[in-house]
C-alpha cells in the first residue's frame, strides 16, 4: 500500500470512528428542551499535552497511568524550582540581552505565577494522550507544500534577534522597516486577533487565559474566548457567506450529527489566528460531551495551499466553575506606544541624530 | 529487574521528552505583543523600592515601584507583568499586592526610554518570589491531575 492509499484508509477509519461517536447517544448529560446536548457553560482547556508529539515518541499515542503521573510530577518539580527564592542582591540581567528566544526576544518573559497552563496530560475515553494531534499517526503536522516551503525560505532572515538597534536601516538610512506603521504590526499586537490560536479555529490551549464559554441557542451558538476577547458566532443550519466575504475568525456554520455539534469554518482572512494557515483554510470542528463534566473537542484542518494533507487533533475540555474574565487589551496597553516610539529612537541613534520627544530620558 | 530498569528508563525518556517540549514552549510566548519588540536588551535594569501603585488589568498587570537614585532623587518605574486572572483563580486579589512592600525587579528598560521595564523576575527584597506559581491552580481536586490519586 503506498503512502497516499494508507493515508486515505487512515482518514476513512478515523471518519468511521468519529461518525460512530457522533451517532452514539451519550447518557446522563445535560440536554436542552429540544433534546440536544446542552453544551452551554464554561470550560478550562489548559493542558500540558503538547499540540505536536515529541518525535522521540513516534506513533505512541497514549500514556500509561504511571507515565501520566510522572509528567505531572515533572511539572510540579519544575514549578517548585521556579518558585525558589532569587538572590536578593542580584544585579541587572546581562547587557546585550539574556538570549531568550521567540516572543521573549532576548529580554525574557516573566515569573511563573502569571502562568496557568494546566497540571497534567488529559484523558479521552480513559486514555492519557501524548499529543493533541492524532492524525497523521505520528501526531505531527503533515509536510507543507513546496510553494509554502519556498515562501518560508524567502522570509528567513527578515526578523533577526532583538539586538536593540534599528537594524532595518543597515540597507539604507531611509529604508522601510517593520515599525513604520502600526498597521504593519501583527493582529494580536493590535488586539484584533488572538495569538496561539486560542480563538482559532482550531481553538488551542495557551499559557494562560484558557477559559472558553459556550452559549448555545437553537439558531446560534456563541463561543467566548478569554484570550483577546474573541467571540465566535456559529450560525446553525445555515449556508456559508459568499467566498469574497472574509472574516477575522472565518465564517462558521454548524449542524448536529446525533449528539455531536459539527462546525465548519471557511472565508478566513489572509493570516488567520491559526499559525501557518491561510485564507484558503477549511476547519471542521466537532463538540461532543464525553460525560456531564467533559466536552471532547476535535478538529480537522484542510488547506492544500499550505499542507500536503489534512490533519486532525482532539483534546478534553473539562467544565469549570470559573468565569471568563474580561480581556481589556488596550487598557493599560503601553506596549504599542512604546514599540513605535522606541523604533523612532533607535532610528535616530542609527542616523546619529538627537532623539526628540523622549519622556523621562535615562541615558 | 532488567525489565523494571527498562520500564523506568523508558519512563524517564518519555517524561524527559514531554517536559523538554513543554519547557521549550514554556516562557516563550509571553504576551499578545512580543517583549522583544518592546524592551531594549542593551538597557538592563535592577529596580529596588516600595510598590506605590498597581494597575490590575487582563492581560497586563503594571506594578509601579518608587526607586531612589544615588543622589536621593526619586523616580517611579512601571513594571510589566502578566494577567491577574491566574492570581484571581488562586484566590488573590489586587489587595494581595501590598502597596508599600519593598520589592526587587530585574528586567530590561522599554525601547522608548521611559521609566518602564519588563518584570523578568519580581521578588520581595529578601529574594522570595512575589507570589508562588502553582502546579495546581488552587482549584478543588477534580481528577484531572494523576497525582491527585491517593490523596
Amino acid at each position: 500500500m503506498d503512502n497516499n492509499s494508507a493515508r486515505r484508509l487512515g482518514l476513512a477509519v478515523l471518519g468511521l470512528v468519529l461518525t460512530a461517536a457522533a451517532t452514539a447517544q451519550t447518557q446522563n448529560i445535560p440536554r436542552t428542551s429540544s433534546g440536544r446536548p446542552d453544551l452551554s457553560g464554561t470550560y478550562d482547556v489548559s493542558t500540558l499535552t503538547p499540540l505536536q508529539r515529541p518525535t522521540e515518541l513516534g506513533d505512541k499515542m497514549s500514556l500509561t497511568d504511571e507515565e501520566a503521573a510522572e509528567v505531572a510530577e515533572q511539572e510540579r518539580r519544575r514549578m517548585e524550582n521556579r518558585n525558589a527564592p532569587s538572590d536578593p542582591n542580584r544585579g541587572a540581567p546581562p547587557r546585550g540581552g539574556d538570549g531568550s528566544q521567540g516572543a521573549a526576544g532576548n529580554v525574557g518573559g516573566y515569573n511563573s505565577f502569571w502562568i496557568d497552563r494546566g497540571t497534567g496530560a488529559y484523558q479521552i475515553d480513559g486514555e492519557w494522550r501524548t499529543s493533541i494531534l492524532i492524525d497523521p499517526q505520528n501526531g505531527r503536522y503533515p509536510p507543507t507544500t513546496e510553494a509554502r516551503q519556498e515562501a518560508v525560505r524567502a522570509g528567513l532572515g527578515r526578523r533577526p534577534q532583538n539586538d536593540g538597534t534599528a537594524y532595518w536601516l543597515e540597507a539604507g538610512l531611509d529604508n522601510s522597516g517593520p515599525y513604520d506603521n502600526m498597521e504593519q504590526r501583527p493582529y494580536a499586537e493590535r488586539c484584533i486577533l488572538s495569538f496561539g490560536s486560542t480563538s482559532g479555529p482550531p481553538m488551542l490551549p495557551a499559557l494562560y487565559n484558557n477559559h472558553k464559554r459556550i452559549v448555545q441557542g437553537e439558531d446560534t451558538v456563541l463561543i467566548l474566548i478569554e484570550m483577546v476577547h474573541d467571540a465566535r458566532i456559529v450560525r446553525m443550519n445555515a449556508e456559508h457567506d459568499p467566498p469574497e466575504i472574509k472574516k477575522w475568525l472565518g465564517d462558521s456554520i454548524g449542524w448536529w450529527e446525533g449528539d455531536t455539534l459539527v462546525v465548519e469554518t471557511t472565508n478566513f482572512v489572509d493570516q488567520p489566528a491559526f499559525r501557518q494557515g491561510s485564507g484558503n483554510m477549511m476547519v471542521t470542528e466537532r463538540f461532543r460531551m464525553q460525560d456531564a463534566e467533559t466536552l471532547i473537542y476535535s478538529f480537522t484542518v484542510e488547506d492544500p495551499t499550505v499542507w500536503t494533507a489534512p490533519f486532525t487533533g482532539e483534546y478534553a475540555w473539562p467544565r469549570s466553575d470559573n468565569k471568563v474574565f474580561e480581556y481589556a487589551c488596550h487598557e493599560a496597553n503601553y506596549a504599542l506606544e512604546g514599540i513605535m516610539k522606541g523604533a523612532r529612537l533607535l532610528e535616530a541613534d542609527f542616523r546619529g541624530e538627537e532623539p526628540e520627544g523622549v519622556v523621562n530620558p535615562t541615558r | 529487574m532488567r525489565n523494571e530498569t527498562n520500564v523506568l528508563s523508558r519512563l524517564g525518556l518519555l517524561a524527559g521528552c514531554l517536559s523538554a517540549v513543554l519547557v521549550s514552549i514554556g516562557m516563550e510566548v509571553v504576551a499578545h505583543h512580543a517583549f522583544g519588540a518592546e524592551f531594549d536588551p542593551n538597557r538592563p535594569v535592577v529596580l529596588r523600592g516600595p510598590i506605590v501603585r498597581v494597575e490590575w488589568v487582563n492581560p497586563h498587570t503594571w506594578i509601579h515601584v518608587e526607586v531612589t537614585g544615588d543622589d536621593g532623587s526619586k523616580q517611579v518605574w512601571m513594571v510589566e507583568g502578566g494577567t491577574p486572572n491566574t492570581l484571581l483563580r488562586r484566590g488573590l486579589t489586587r489587595d494581595s499586592i501590598p502597596v508599600g512592600a519593598q520589592i526587587v525587579v530585574d528586567g530590561y528598560q522599554s525601547k522608548d526610554r521611559s521609566a518602564r521595564a519588563n518584570g523578568r523576575d519580581v521578588t520581595f527584597e529578601d529574594g522570595r518570589k512575589f507570589f508562588m506559581g502553582s502546579s495546581g491552580t488552587g482549584a478543588p481536586l477534580d481528577g484531572r491531575d494523576p497525582t491527585e490519586r491517593g490523596r
